[in-house]
């Protein structure tokens, strides 16, 4: 047995062993935390999707209103103007001449 | 000594062991009663905190008329803003009042004292603010102001269709006109949102929430044309004028469909101010057409004469004569000329307008030509009847009032006055819609004033005319009466309106107003009215014109007969209708 081979007897551990992850309480505790902080950001920005759409859909609403509001006004706008007091006042009916003579056109043949 | 340790440990584990169960039974029951007990009601208050239900008001329906293709609103919604004040937060009443009254021009004096009243913790200050007015307001900072969004209607036309219409009160409830006879139909139905609110008590989206959707009001286009509707108006307000009447009306129908063409009473009213109508005169809001039942006097002899000719009792030429009065129930009955006219025809009665004549007729439904029998008032009391009398028109308008017909086992000197309109009480638009069917050759429509509904994609569904009786009288007999009462405007007392080259019908009528005790007639009081159809070939237009107590003195040949000629030349000229050679 040569020298070389009396040495590798010696320090025949040579199995490989794998080495194992193990986690302690701290490592833990650090990951709960930020699973804790990932889920309480994700519920934060559902929860600030939720309110802008609460704000959009609020602004939508006035905006609706205001358009409603305006339309609205400007059929009453357009119903006074075409009252028929309105009408009689205006420069174009004042400008008109009463009729005091009809002749009808004879169409029986 | 160690033994003795030992048990009072064990004694000391085990009683705190029972006082955790103790707490726990305690808990596991608190829960079970705040849960399971009271579970619902909890919750109910958990839910209020947390949500709440919001009235979505329904759009209150619109009224139009045609105008043209299109339609023309004569009703429809404003949103404006309430002015109110709580004075229990007015720090300054002297100093608010002054600024407010400078930008709303409401009396400051008014204004100080209603700032004033801490006793009330809400005093209305002015309706109808608009959005412009309401922005000055908010500049002011007054404390105590509220300015609150309220529906408003507006009526563009004002006091053109305001007995038509009616109006639309504070609690948004019609009052009066179509306004108040459709109110279910034109309020439609309010919605409601149960939702989440934030802490502020917004609405918030969210899955939970519920909605009903309001639905709106139906919307309406009326028969009514503005035009004729304004010459009617404007012909009557001067005649009510002229002749110093109380009130009078105008109706103007198509006598073919029966749809009302114009309705007009005087006085009127701004129906977007109706607030400001004094106690002492709400009787302007009545549509005394519709509500106010008249004795229409010889206008109803051409239902006598109708119900004589339709029975082949009497014919246009049959004869009689008139000695100047007649007998009934011991009581004497004369003509309103109070001559003699000796033999007349029965289109002279029309034409004449004598009383003798129609109670000839009478007699002759009879069994005894001579007198007035119990059979000739059944057969009397059956045309009045079939004329439309019996019943209210069924009119889309609030308010109107059946006619009041006395049975045929009445006295016999009931029904000879029933004869030329006397003793017998009805309504304008019931004579209008029996006369129509003289002027149609006999059918009775049912007059109506919604021609159409306005569909969802905006198109209208148009009212169909319903026919109450396709035969109350024959067509020969129609055409006969309308004869007799074309010679009333040839020759008789509507001669005002003859117009050359056009044949008119009518009959003037002119009534005194009974007592309202019952002990008979007013000697100063009368009701004079013209009701009359033309051209007779081819009616295009039926109206009645009615003065309440003119003072000018004078039948209705020159109360009423004058407004119906300016009306019925101007629809002549709107409607086209060429003279007749």
């Amino acid at each position: 047995m040569s020298t070389a081979a009396v040495a590798m007897r010696r320090n025949q551990n040579f199995t490989r062993n794998r080495t194992q992850l193990t986690s302690g309480p701290l490592t833990i505790t650090l990951m709960l935390m930020s699973l804790m902080i990932l889920l309480a950001l994700l519920y934060l920005s559902q929860v600030t999707k939720t309110s802008t759409f609460n704000y959009r859909i609020s602004t939508l609403s006035q905006s609706r209103d205001d358009l409603q509001a305006k339309k609205e006004k400007l059929q009453i706008d357009a119903a006074r103007l075409q009252s028929l007091s309105a009408v009689k006042e205006s420069d174009s009916a004042k400008k008109l001449v009463a009729v005091d003579r009809v002749t009808y056109a004879d169409t029986v043949k | 000594m160690s033994f003795s340790l030992e048990i009072k440990a064990k004694w000391r584990v085990n009683m705190l062991a029972g006082f955790l169960a103790l707490c726990l039974i305690i808990i596991v029951v608190r829960l079970f009663q705040v849960q399971v007990i009271r579970g619902q009601e909890y919750e109910a208050k958990a839910d209020a905190q947390q949500s709440r239900k919001f009235q979505i008001p329904a759009s209150r329906g619109e009224i139009f008329v045609n105008q043209g293709d299109d339609l023309y609103p004569v009703a429809l919604n404003q949103k404006l803003k309430l002015l109110f004040v709580d004075p229990k937060f007015v720090v300054d009443p002297a100093k608010s009042a002054k600024r407010l009254a400078v930008v709303t021009g409401l009396n400051e004096d008014r204004l100080k004292t209603q700032l004033t009243y801490k006793t009330s913790r809400y005093i209305e200050l002015k309706p109808r603010v608009s959005s412009e007015e309401a922005a000055k307001i908010r500049e002011l900072r007054i404390p105590g102001l509220v300015l609150k969004d309220q529906d408003y209607r507006f009526y563009p036309e004002a006091n053109l269709f305001s007995h038509i219409l009616g109006y639309v009160n504070s609690d948004g409830e019609g009052q009066y006109g179509i306004e108040q006879y459709m109110n279910n139909d034109l309020g439609g139905r309010d919605g409601l949102l149960k939702a989440a609110t934030d802490s502020l008590g917004v609405p918030i989206v969210s899955n939970e929430n519920t909605i009903v959707e309001p639905k709106n009001g139906a919307s309406y286009v009326l028969t009514i044309d503005r035009s004729i509707q304004a010459v009617a108006a404007k012909a009557l307000a001067s005649a009510v004028q002229e002749n110093k009447a109380d009130s009078g009306s105008i109706i103007v129908m198509d006598p073919n469909t029966g749809a009302v063409k114009a309705l007009v009473n005087y006085p009127d009213y701004d129906p977007n101010n109706y607030g400001s109508v004094k106690a002492d005169q709400y009787g302007v809001f009545r549509n005394r057409a519709i509500t106010d039942l008249f004795e229409p006097g010889s206008g109803f002899k051409v239902i006598t004469m109708a119900a004589g000719i339709d029975t082949g009792k009497v014919k246009p030429e049959t004869t009689y004569t008139d000695t100047g009065n007649v007998e009934a129930s011991g009581k004497t009955i004369y003509n309103d000329a109070k001559k003699t006219f000796g033999v007349q025809t029965m289109s002279d009665v029309i034409q004449k307008s004598l009383n003798t004549g129609v109670v000839f007729v009478l007699k002759q439904l009879g069994t005894n030509p001579n007198k007035i029998t119990k059979a000739g008032k059944e057969v009397f009391a059956g045309y009045i009847k079939k004329f439309g009398f019996g019943t209210t028109t069924g009119i889309e308008l609030a308010g109107e009032a059946n006619a009041k017909v006395k049975e045929p086992s009445t006295y016999d000197i009931d029904y000879a006055n029933m004869t030329f309109g006397q003793g017998i009480a009805v309504t304008s638009i019931q004579m209008m819609q029996a006369v129509a069917a003289i002027a149609n050759g006999g059918r009775l429509y049912q007059p109506y004033i919604i021609g159409g509904t306005v569909g969802k994609d905006g198109q209208v569904i148009p009212t169909k005319p319903k026919l109450v009786n396709d035969r109350v009288i024959s067509s020969q007999t129609a055409a006969q009466v309308a004869s007799m009462m074309t010679k009333v405007v040839l020759y008789g007392t509507a001669y005002a309106t003859k117009m050359p080259g056009y044949n008119i019908a009518g009959k003037t009528g002119t009534a005194e107003i009974p007592k309202p005790d019952g002990t008979g007639y007013y000697q100063d009081r009368t009701i004079g009215s013209f009701i009359g159809f033309a051209p007779v070939e081819d009616p295009k237009f039926i109206m009645l014109v009615r003065m309440d107590n003119p003072k000018v003195g004078g039948d209705a040949e020159k109360t009423a007969v004058p407004a119906f000629a300016t009306v019925a030349k101007a629809l002549f000229r709107y409607y086209q209708i060429p003279p007749k050679q």
